[in-house]
C-alpha cells in the first residue's frame, strides 16, 4: 500500500482502529473498548500481534471476538520483529486512524529510562493513539475531556479531533487548557520591578492566553459537550497532568511532539515526558499528520 | 577563635549599609532612565572606590574601607563578597532550564551552536596569535588559560538581561523568544562549566594529569547531581513544600544544598561557583519548586548580595588609571561580530529570516552582569590584567544597553 497517502490525511474521521493485541489480562478489556469505539465511529477494526503466531493465541483471540460479539469483518495481522517498528509499519500499511493500547498509569525508574513500548508508540506514530489506563469490559464512557491547547500549529487539529471524539462517544463536558509557562519570570524582574509590575505581567499572561483559548473555541457548539476554558501557569506538561488528575478526568488530549524524544528528554523531563511519566487518565494522542512524509 | 573587634563590626556594618542603601539609590534612578541595575551598582562602587572617594578623600576612603589598614575587616568583607558570588551564580543556575533548550530543537540546537563557537573561537584565536593587543605575554603558563578564558567570556551571555529585554519587547513567551533563551540557556551552562575547568586549571599548576583530572572531576559532579540529584530533590521536595514550614523549609534546604556543593567542588579544587550553578540548575529544574519560592531566593541574592558584589568591583579597581582605549575597542568589536554573527548564522541555519536572525544574534549580544562575575573572578584568580576586566566590564554594559534597541530595529523594520 502506498503509505505515502498518509501526508495530509486529517486526523478524523476514524475510518480505520487498530488494537495492538499484547495477550495481557486487560486483552479482552481493551478488545471492548475498542468493538465500543469503532461501533460509535463507524470504523472498520484490525487487530494487530507482534509475536509468535500459534493456534493457541488464534483461538484464544477467536474465542474473545465471539465472547464480545465483534461481528464486523475483523482483519487480524500476526507480525514478527520489534513491536514499536512492527506496529508503526502496519499501522502505516493499513491507513490506521487510531491505535488503541494498553499502558500503564506508572513507569519504574528502570522503565522509564529505557521507554515503554507506549512511549516508543508516542513520539514516532504517524496516526493518532488512545492509550487506555484501565480499560474495562463494561466500557470506558469517556464523559470529562481535558485537551492541552498549547501555543503550537498542531492544536487545533487536537482541539477538532477532541470535539470529533466527545461528539462520538456522547461526552458531556470539553475543558480547553492552555497553561501559561512562567520560567523566566523571577529572573527578569527580580531586580528592578515592584510588586505591582509583578502582579500585572503575570495577570497580563494570562489574559493573553484566555483570549488565545476563546479564539479557538468560539463558534462550537454549547449544548453537548459544554466547553469550558482555563489558563494555568505552570510547567507545560505536568501542570496539564496535575489538572486533569485533579479534576477527574476520564481522557487527556494532546497533539503528537514534533520530533523523537530521547534519552536526554527524559533526564531533563518537559512537555510530554511529564504525562507519560504518570499518566493522570486515559491519553489520546492526536496526530495531525502536517506534512508527514511517510 | 579570633573575633571582629566592636570598632571593626561597626566599620563593617557601615560599609554594608552605605553600599545597599546608596546602590539601591543609584538603580532606582538609572532604572528611570531605562539603565540596567546592575549599572548603578557599578557607579557607586566607582564613586565609593579608588577612582573617585580614593582619590579625592583618601583618609575618608581609609576609614570607610579600611582594606589595607585592617585585615579583620578585610577578610569578613571577602568573604562577604564570595558568598554573594556564591549566591548569585546559585540563582543563575536556578533559572536555567535545559528542558527549555531540548524542546526548541534544530532551531535552538543551531543558534546555541553557532552563538557559542565563533564567539569562542574569535575570542581565543585573538588572545592566542595577538597576546600582545591584550597586555599580556606571550608563550608564558597563562597564555594558554587567557586565550581559553577570553574565548569563553565572549560565549556566554546574560539570561536574566535577555528575558528582562524580551519582556519589555513582549516577545518572552513567542517562537523567537523561546530560542533566544534556549540559546543562552546553552550558552551559560556550557561556558560556566568551562569558566570552571579554567578556574580549576589557574589552581593546579597546569599539569597534564589535572587537566584530565578537573575534567573528569567536573564531568562527574555535573552528572552526579543532574541525574541522580535531580531525582532526589524530586521526591524530596513535595514533601519539605507540605511539610515543613513555609517557605522557611525550602529556603533552608536550597541554600543549604547549594553551599554544600560549592564547598565540595571548591574541596575537590574545581572553583565554588560550579557546585552553586549546578545546584540551582538540579533545583531550578524540578518542577515541585513552587514560582513563589524562586522568586522569594532571587529577591533575597538579588537585592542584598548582587549589590554587595557589583559595587566591591569598583572598590577593588581604578576605572580611570585602567581605561585602556584600544583594549576596550577591541574587546567591543570582538564581542558584536562573534556573537551577532555566530548566533545569526546558526539562527539563519535553523531555519528563521535574515531579520530574526539578527534580532536574536542582537539579543544574545547581551552580556550584562554574568560577564562581569566572570570578568571579576578571573581578575581575582590572576587570570586576566587591570585593563582586560576594565574592558570586559564595559563590554557587559554596553552589550547590555545596546540590545534592546538593535533588536527592535531588525524586528520592527519591515
Amino acid at each position: 500500500m502506498d503509505s505515502s497517502r498518509l501526508k495530509g490525511r486529517p486526523s478524523f474521521p476514524f475510518e480505520t482502529i487498530a488494537v495492538a493485541v499484547a495477550f495481557s489480562p486487560k486483552l479482552e478489556a481493551i478488545m471492548h473498548e475498542a468493538r465500543q469505539l469503532a461501533d460509535n465511529f463507524k470504523a472498520k477494526l484490525l487487530l494487530i500481534h507482534v509475536g509468535t503466531h500459534t493456534a493457541e493465541k488464534e483461538a484464544s483471540l477467536a474465542a474473545i471476538c465471539t465472547n464480545l460479539k465483534i461481528n464486523r469483518e475483523v482483519r487480524t495481522v500476526w507480525a514478527g520483529g520489534d513491536t514499536v517498528s512492527t506496529l508503526l509499519e502496519t499501522c502505516k500499511q493499513h491507513m490506521v486512524d487510531l491505535l488503541i493500547l494498553s499502558a500503564r498509569r506508572r513507569e519504574n525508574v528502570f522503565r522509564y529510562y529505557l521507554g515503554s513500548v507506549a512511549r516508543g508508540l508516542s513520539r514516532r506514530a504517524k496516526c493518532s493513539l488512545l492509550l487506555l489506563t484501565e480499560p474495562k469490559v463494561t466500557g470506558t464512557s469517556f464523559r470529562k475531556i481535558v485537551v492541552d491547547c498549547v501555543e503550537h500549529p498542531k492544536t487545533i487539529h487536537a482541539l477538532n479531533t477532541a470535539f470529533y471524539f466527545a461528539e462520538g462517544v456522547k461526552s458531556l463536558d470539553i475543558m480547553a487548557i492552555r497553561e501559561v509557562d512562567q520560567s523566566g519570570l523571577a529572573m527578569a524582574m527580580s531586580d528592578d520591578s515592584t510588586s505591582g509590575e509583578r502582579t500585572r505581567v503575570k495577570e497580563q499572561l494570562i489574559i493573553d492566553a484566555q483570549e488565545k483559548l476563546h479564539e479557538l473555541t468560539s463558534g462550537r457548539s454549547s449544548e453537548k459537550p459544554a466547553v469550558q476554558t482555563a489558563a494555568l501557569s505552570g510547567r507545560p506538561g505536568f501542570t496539564i497532568r496535575k489538572y486533569a488528575e485533579e479534576c477527574g478526568a476520564d481522557l487527556l488530549v494532546i497533539h503528537s511532539p514534533d520530533g523523537r524524544y530521547r534519552l536526554m528528554d527524559r533526564i531533563f523531563t518537559h512537555d510530554l515526558e511529564h504525562i507519560l511519566e504518570h499518566l493522570p487518565c486515559n491519553m489520546l494522542i492526536v496526530h495531525a499528520r502536517i506534512g508527514d512524509a511517510t | 577563635m579570633a573575633k571582629l573587634q566592636p570598632n571593626d563590626l561597626v566599620t563593617l556594618l557601615l560599609a554594608i549599609s552605605i553600599i545597599l542603601i546608596l546602590s539601591r539609590i543609584a538603580s532606582e534612578i538609572g532604572k528611570k532612565i531605562g539603565l540596567p541595575m546592575v549599572m548603578g551598582e557599578l557607579i557607586i562602587g566607582v564613586i565609593l572606590g579608588p577612582t573617585l572617594l580614593g582619590t579625592i578623600a583618601p583618609e575618608f576612603y581609609r576609614t570607610l574601607f579600611p582594606f589595607a589598614e585592617n585585615s579583620n575587616f578585610s577578610l569578613a568583607l571577602d568573604a562577604i563578597f564570595s558568598l554573594s558570588v556564591i549566591l548569585l551564580l546559585f540563582v543563575a543556575g536556578l533559572e536555567l532550564r535545559f528542558s527549555l533548550f531540548l524542546r526548541h530543537g534544530r532551531v535552538a540546537i543551531s543558534t546555541g551552536i553557532g552563538s557559542m563557537v565563533l564567539p569562542f573561537a574569535s575570542g581565543f584565536a585573538l588572545a592566542w596569535f595577538f597576546p600582545q593587543w591584550f597586555s599580556v605575554t606571550g608563550g608564558g603558563p597563562t597564555h594558554l588559560l587567557f586565550a581559553l578564558f577570553l574565548g569563553t567570556a565572549m560565549a556566554i551571555s546574560a539570561l536574566p538581561v535577555i528575558a528582562r529585554i524580551l519582556l519589555d519587547m513582549k516577545l518572552l513567551k513567542t517562537e523567537i523568544g523561546a530560542v533566544i533563551i534556549a540559546s543562552a540557556v546553552l550558552n551559560d551552562v556550557i561556558g560556566w562549566i568551562v569558566f570552571s575547568f579554567i578556574l580549576s586549571m589557574v589552581g593546579q599548576n597546569n599539569g597534564h594529569g589535572s587537566v584530565v583530572l578537573s575534567i573528569v572531576s567536573i564531568a562527574a559532579f555535573a552528572t552526579f547531581m543532574l541525574v541522580f540529584g535531580r531525582f532526589v530533590i524530586n521526591r524530596i521536595l513535595p514533601w519539605i513544600q507540605t511539610k515543613l514550614s513555609w517557605p522557611g523549609g525550602v529556603l533552608a534546604l536550597s541554600l543549604g544544598l547549594c553551599l554544600l556543593s560549592a564547598a565540595f567542588t571548591e574541596y575537590i579544587h574545581i572553583h565554588a561557583i560550579l557546585g552553586a550553578f549546578i545546584a540551582g540548575l538540579a533545583i531550578g529544574d524540578s518542577v515541585y519548586l513552587r514560582e513563589q519560592a524562586r522568586e522569594i531566593m532571587h529577591q533575597f541574592v538579588t537585592n542584598f548580595f548582587a549589590p554587595l558584589f557589583f559595587v566591591s568591583i569598583g572598590l577593588k579597581v581604578n576605572f580611570i588609571e585602567n581605561f585602556d582605549l584600544t583594549i576596550v575597542t577591541l574587546v567591543l568589536v570582538l564581542a558584536f561580530a562573534g556573537k551577532v554573527v555566530g548566533a545569526g548564522i546558526g539562527a539563519r541555519l535553523g531555519g528563521m529570516s535574515g531579520r530574526h536572525a539578527l534580532a536574536v544574534g542582537f539579543g544574545l549580544n547581551a552580556r550584562g552582569a554574568m560577564e562581569i562575575i566572570l570578568g571579576s573572578l578571573a581578575y581575582e584568580a590572576g587570570l586576566i590584567n587591570h585593563a582586560v576586566f576594565v574592558a570586559l566590564i564595559v563590554m557587559a554594559l554596553v552589550t547590555s544597553i545596546s540590545s534592546a534597541p538593535l533588536m527592535r530595529l531588525f524586528l520592527e523594520k519591515k
